[in-house]
């Protein structure tokens, strides 16, 4: 799956399950601290994406993601 | 006398971890990998490793206590229910920490970090005794809330890794979202260890300047529905759960 398409789904997800405003919404913003997701939520977000696209994210990667950027770079990168 | 008395458990705290790991490399490579082999059945295979880890645990504090290398108070285990399922929450401070608390509960279920389950020796261990290896976040919670709700005790370190003594405590929400899904039991144990020893960074030839003294408390059982009232939005009802938490162990350790 491309990163627009998996940016699109991520965005739903975030507007349609964690009520965030559209345009709080951004590759940059960062999970926790501007769109106020806790831990628990961001694991919640990647069981979803994970849903979509197959892939398992690592205790290590996922101490790592910060911005929905490194979310999408997490779930698309092969290692 | 200080002195000799210092050089006295910097030799014994090398012989004892010359013991520690010759038992831990016979049980990786012999015992348990025939623990392994030999029982067929899951649920006995998962008992009797966990027995023989529990006693290889106990001798490990008796052999450190009675060498003055540690004193150790337990207080509280009245709490500790072995027929109910509990979810143990400790603060974390040393290497031993789970040591001491594995020596203390038969049977209990604990997380293994994704490091050991790593190393092929160390992960036929674990699996052995069927313990909960961290891989996935979203797998480890769901697993930690199964193993509650089929009635086993499982240990949770909830600030995920040794903190500095005297520092405020930071949990992860994890140990909170898992009591809320399990509708669990909680019995917190406020660990103190002065002077700290085996923290974080510190390698085990550093031994502290006296002998550490473990204060390892019960405190009573808690329903976590007593920690969150009414109906509460879940993200609210962990931080509140998060946040009852630390202010019983901070009370604790102040």
């Amino acid at each position: 799956m491309d990163t627009d398409n998996l940016y699109g789904q991520l965005k739903a997800i975030l507007i349609d399950q964690f009520e965030l405003d559209e345009s709080s919404i951004s590759p940059d913003a960062d999970l926790y601290d501007e769109l106020e997701l806790d831990s628990i939520d961001a694991v919640d977000l990647l069981v979803q994406l994970k849903n979509i696209t197959g892939k398992k994210i690592s205790p290590d990667e996922f101490q790592d993601v910060r911005t929905i950027n490194d979310v999408i770079g997490a779930l698309t990168n092969s290692t | 006398m200080k002195l000799l008395f210092y050089v006295y458990r910097f030799i014994g705290t090398t012989l004892f971890w010359i013991f520690f790991g010759l038992i831990g490399l016979v049980y990786g490579f012999v015992i348990l990998p025939l623990v392994y082999l030999v029982v067929r059945n899951q649920e006995s295979r998962q008992v009797i490793a966990r027995n023989l880890i529990r006693g290889a645990f106990v001798v490990f504090v008796w052999v450190a206590r009675n060498m003055r290398l540690i004193r150790c108070d337990v207080s509280g285990m009245e709490h500790w229910d072995a027929g109910a399922s509990q979810l143990l929450l400790a603060n974390h401070l040393t290497l031993i920490d789970v040591v001491i608390l594995l020596s203390l509960f038969p049977q209990i279920d604990c997380v293994v970090k994704a490091a050991v389950t790593r190393n092929p020796v160390l992960r036929v261990s674990a699996g052995t005794a069927n313990y909960i290896s961290n891989r996935a976040p979203d797998e480890l919670l769901d697993f930690c809330v199964e193993r509650l709700k089929s009635g086993s005790s499982l240990l949770l370190f909830p600030q995920g890794t040794r903190a500095i003594r005297g520092e405020p405590l930071k949990f992860k929400l994890g140990a909170a979202e898992i009591a809320l899904r399990a509708h669990a039991t909680i019995v917190p144990i406020v660990i103190d260890c002065n002077p700290q020893m085996l923290a974080k960074n510190v390698p085990w030839y550093r031994i502290p300047p006296s002998q550490p003294r473990f204060r390892i408390k019960l405190l009573p059982p808690v329903p976590v529905a007593e920690l969150v009232s009414g109906d509460v939005e879940p993200r609210r009802a962990r931080h509140r759960v998060n946040e009852s938490l630390v202010s019983m162990f901070e009370a604790e350790l102040a």
